[in-house]
């Protein structure tokens, strides 16, 4: 009975000793923790923010190692295609979504882009991805992964001209300005739009643009009227078997 | 301009142009695909027909959109694919009725031809007439450094 009560006593002594080595390393971690930054507390006053942050062009903290100026793509579809879109020199704007088909934070982009009438883009944005070539990518999880009606370019060197960090990384071409006009990164859809958001809010240009195309318009306008040409007239409708060959 | 090229098709895409050259999957085995050339001064999108189903709906004044597709070797010499050579286009080759799918204020031309021994037909839509010149001319640049090895 002693023996027993005595082994007993041994392991109770042990296993606080144990417990104690456990507890004083779990408060050592969060010490550590804390001391990086990362409390558990969010709405803590002194918790830095960790959330990315998606930044305008101008804004990089490396501008000589960010993004260079705009370049069309070429490079493979999903199809057994060759695919050359433009991005530079078109009326519109492109956001190009760098993803790949392994990193987990794509996963969330590529469900978003299956369903574009929830992105709430504007009119004037088309999305492009853009994932690596077939010797880094694999062509069948890209087309499981990417939405029938969605743009999808393979081309490394696309990841190469645009200097993309990693997957996933967005840039927001301006067309008509051939230049880039955001770039940055985001967890989720929303930080991504946010980004859209921002660059749009720091292009004073395009209000110009704008107002340049309406003027146009008017001016054909007024030149059809002055000509007798209103709206319906049959003249407008002609076609090409009715005009003067040569 | 940009350079693509694929399945035997070379083509200089104008800048500012979209183009892709396609291969479609197959439908049965014995069946072997052939190259689709697409080609447009506006946004494509994915899911288009051959000949522009999908596509045409969507353009506005001043688009262009150029279909080059490709026969089976069955077809050379046959009399609808008599004309030899990339074709030149002209004004007069386009009209309304020569649309696959006829739309206000569109103009189409189809026209089918043999070179290097592939029998092609060549279906071009521009939409606004004013625009229908400056638009042959684009094309028939980019057919003139078309190459089909």
């Amino acid at each position: 009975m002693t023996a027993l009560l005595t082994v007993e006593t041994v392991v109770l002594v042990l296993l606080t000793v144990v417990v104690v080595g456990l507890l004083r390393s779990h408060g050592e971690i969060l010490r550590r923790l804390h001391a990086l930054g990362a409390g558990l507390d969010p709405d803590a006053p002194d918790a830095p923010d960790t959330r990315i942050v998606l930044r305008p062009r101008g804004d990089l903290p490396h501008a000589d190692a960010g993004l260079g100026p705009a370049a069309d793509l070429s490079g493979v579809g999903l199809r057994d295609d060759a695919v050359s879109i433009p991005v530079v020199g078109v009326q519109h704007r492109t956001l190009l979504a760098f993803l790949s088909s392994g990193c987990l934070t794509c996963r969330g982009f590529w469900d978003a882009f299956a369903r574009p009438a929830a992105l709430g883009l504007p009119a004037d944005v088309r999305v492009v991805v853009v994932t690596k070539d077939g010797a880094e990518e694999s062509l069948r999880a890209v087309r499981e992964l990417a939405a029938p009606d969605l743009a999808v370019v393979m081309s490394s060197a696309a990841w190469e001209h645009y200097a993309v960090p990693g997957s996933p990384y967005f840039a927001l071409v301006d067309g008509a300005a051939a230049r880039v006009v955001g770039e940055g990164t985001g967890a989720s859809w929303e930080q991504v739009r946010s980004l859209l958001d921002h660059a749009t809010g720091d292009e004073p240009g395009r209000a110009g643009l704008a107002a340049g195309a309406a003027a146009t318009e008017a001016r054909i306008d007024q030149e059809l009227l002055a000509h007798g040409i209103r709206p319906g007239d049959p003249r407008l409708y002609r076609t090409a078997d009715e005009l003067t060959p040569g | 301009m940009t350079r693509l090229a694929a399945h035997g098709v070379g083509i200089d895409v104008p800048h500012g142009w979209e183009g892709r050259i396609v291969r479609r999957t197959a439908v049965n085995p014995t069946e072997r695909p052939r190259p689709v050339v697409h080609l447009a001064s506006f946004p494509l999108p994915e899911e288009r027909g051959d000949f522009g189903v999908g596509v045409t709906e969507l353009m506005r004044s001043g688009d262009v959109f150029v279909t080059l597709f490709e026969y089976g070797p069955e077809s050379v010499g046959t009399p609808l694919f008599a004309g030899v050579g990339v074709p030149h286009l002209t004004v007069n080759l386009f009209g309304s009725r020569r649309l696959q799918r006829m739309l206000p204020g569109q103009l189409g031309c189809q026209l089918f031809f043999t070179a290097k021994q592939r029998p092609f037909c060549l279906y071009v839509v521009v939409a606004g007439r004013l625009h229908l010149r400056s638009s042959i001319t684009q094309v028939n640049s980019v057919l003139g450094a078309l190459d089909l090895s």
